[in-house]
């Protein structure tokens, strides 16, 4: 199967009305973030006990996001799945564009962001008993891989028969080390467990499935591109089993911490403060979804599963948030008994203005690059045989047009 | 080299909080306001809790000072990615600002609560000791004041340490270090030094004529969350 790809026109009122509105959305957090910046953190809704907040809860979702729009490019690239062609290009951009995010993330969320670079000394300064430090290789080893892959599937090489199973196995990684950052950390009882890392890799891909599924659906219906709906409907049913083997894991992970004698920290997860978290993680996440990709009738209409793909993003959105906030607010046992005063009181968190407007300003700043990218960049299948040619008529000479469009 | 801990009478100690507020005179640990106490923005490098079990009339209470544990397997050292916190060869687990980026793993692995991230810059001009050295490097190798943090770097993370500029003064000007059970007490950690019934000890675990190890002999100490299995060098003396 041959597809062309050309890039979208990007002139129409709707498209410069979403660009500035991103834009916008991008000051506002740059804003937000400088006075924060001079202010110190006391602005953002982080303390001493809940001491990551909404930007780090952010990172593990674009990390995961990142991991799973890797696996939908690996079904055209590794397994030659071509009816994913169309999408194939957008999940690699994607992946690019969200790995990245997920470092800015990181890096604005750190108390010295101008010292970054001392995690990336591997051996020589950095403690590679961390896990930060060891993942400081895989992410910049990732995003190495994701920009040499996105590369080389613009330019149609065949190098991506190669770099793709790589970069899938790498992402692999990427997505266990993550896992690690929490599921080490025993102090936490709510995310300390073996299973964190197969867990995050797990919900790394139905997440970022989803967010693939739902973004490129999207983009070719608003650019009034032809849309396959059985690619979107096999991809639903693709989702179903990434889910189910999400819920699998969790609900092990989950089972084993609630059997007696040492539950406080699962009880204090699913019928504690924050238990409404968990609850939304496992209504959005898992059952709305399924409910409707089960569904024999709703699975095949391709906006229901557009639709069950948006609400499963939702939904392990506040997967990642239920391993932060009640993890972290959990009151730590100094001693048996009660303890006094706000040293035995469970942490809490305010949405403070400044940190989810930074917050929505790097999510805008990525969905900006995506919308950028589209018209800069050769993602989208064409809308007839002949755009290529009208778009590129320089490629014309170095390649014809078939073949520099192809992948 | 010694292999500094502190052992703390439970029995003695009345809850009078001296210790806090010794620590804070001492290291400049700036005071908080009720706003941010609320918010649990402010730093306290020693803490006292109060753990209570029962109903009255049967109700028991037991006040537990705790500074940082300075733990023998400390689990911040294992997480911090840019070797901001370290172990020294005395046992002291330190924290250096100049290295520390702010990502406050550390306080996510702390079992003890004992780690504070420094949210602003301080506001009191009292606090502002430009004379002196910022703060301190690994390579500096001379002598520092008695006020080791003149100014406070806001974006990293703190915590106690048992005063080790005291002890490494001590030391290049060849005094004793630690409790004495007879006679002058050797240099001592500020909330050592400030305890009003001398409920606390400093000194070396590994030599058994120390204050610390006779003290403890025979009184079954404990250590908080033994289960985390950091055996703690912060060690209690049970009522």
């Amino acid at each position: 199967m041959q597809v062309n790809f050309a890039p979208l026109k990007g002139n129409s009122r709707n498209y410069s009305i979403l660009v500035g509105v991103l834009i916008g959305l991008v000051a506002a957090g740059l804003i937000a973030y400088l006075i924060a910046y001079a202010y110190g953190f006391r602005l953002w809704g982080v303390n001493n006990y809940v001491t990551w907040g909404q930007l780090i809860t952010v990172d593990f979702f674009f990390i995961g996001l990142s991991a799973g729009s890797l696996v939908v490019s690996s079904l055209v690239y590794v397994f030659g799945q071509e009816k994913y062609k169309p999408i194939g290009r957008m999940a690699v951009y994607m992946g690019l564009l969200l790995m990245m995010g997920a470092m800015f993330t990181v890096l604005t969320d750190l108390g010295r962001p101008e010292k970054f670079w001392r995690l990336f000394m591997y051996f020589y300064l950095s403690n590679m008993k961390s896990m930060f430090g060891i993942n400081g290789i895989f992410y910049a080893g990732y995003i190495l891989l994701l920009g040499t892959y996105l590369v080389a599937a613009l330019s149609g090489s065949k190098l991506t028969k190669f770099i793709a199973p790589v970069a899938v196995l790498w992402a692999m990684l990427v997505h266990m080390g993550t896992g690690a950052i929490v599921g080490f950390i025993e102090t936490r009882h709510v995310m300390y467990s073996p299973l964190k890392p197969i867990e995050f890799v797990s919900a790394a891909f139905a997440s970022g499935l989803a967010l693939v599924t739902l973004l490129s659906y999207l983009t070719l219906r608003f650019s009034k591109r032809p849309i396959n709906k059985d690619m979107f409907v096999s991809l639903g049913k693709l989702l179903v089993v990434l889910i189910l083997i999400l819920m699998v894991l969790v609900t092990v992970d989950k089972l084993t911490h609630f059997y007696p004698p040492k539950r406080e920290a699962v009880m204090f997860l699913i019928a504690g403060p924050w238990a409404w978290i968990f609850w939304l993680q496992v209504a959005l996440g898992y059952f709305i979804p399924l409910a409707i990709l089960c569904n024999p009738w709703l699975r095949k209409k391709v906006g229901w599963v557009i639709a069950a793909c948006a609400i499963c993003v939702v939904g392990i959105f506040f997967e990642r948030a239920a391993i932060i906030f009640p993890g972290l607010s959990q009151p730590l046992e100094y001693y048996p008994g009660e303890i006094a005063g706000i040293w035995g009181a469970r942490g809490g968190f305010l949405i403070m203005p400044a940190e989810t407007l930074q917050t929505l300003g790097i999510v805008a700043l990525l969905g900006l690059l995506f919308v950028l990218g589209l018209k800069f960049m050769e993602l989208t299948p064409a809308l007839d045989e002949g755009e290529h040619a009208q778009a590129e008529p320089a490629d014309q000479v170095a390649a014809p047009a078939a073949e520099g469009g192809q992948t | 080299m010694a292999n500094y801990c502190m052992v703390i009478d439970l029995d003695k100690c009345v809850g009078c909080q001296a210790c806090s507020l010794a620590c804070k005179a001492e290291n400049n640990v700036p005071h908080g306001t009720p706003y941010e106490h609320k918010r649990h923005h402010d730093m306290y490098w020693h803490k006292v809790i109060a753990a209570w079990e029962g109903e009255y009339p049967s109700v028991g209470t037991q006040i537990i000072p705790m500074p940082c544990m300075h733990c023998d397997h400390p689990p911040c050292v294992n997480v911090c990615p840019s070797k901001a916190t370290y172990k020294r060869g005395d046992g002291i687990v330190m924290q250096n600002f100049r290295r520390c980026l702010g990502c406050r793993y550390c306080i996510v692995a702390c079992p003890y609560g004992a780690r504070n991230f420094n949210f602003k810059d301080q506001e009191n001009e009292e606090y502002q000791r430009p004379d002196l050295p910022p703060d301190l490097d690994l390579s500096y190798e001379g002598l520092i004041g008695p006020w080791p943090y003149p100014h406070r770097t806001r974006g990293v993370v703190e915590k106690c340490t048992y005063c080790f500029h005291r002890i490494d003064q001590a030391h290049a000007n060849g005094q004793e270090v630690g409790s004495k059970l007879e006679g002058e007490d050797g240099v001592l950690p500020a909330c050592v030094e400030a305890c009003p019934t001398g409920a606390r000890y400093f000194g070396d675990l590994g030599d058994p004529e120390s204050a610390v190890r006779k003290i403890m002999a025979g009184r079954g100490p404990i250590k908080l969350r033994e289960e985390m299995q950091t055996s703690p060098k912060t060690i209690y003396l049970p009522r």
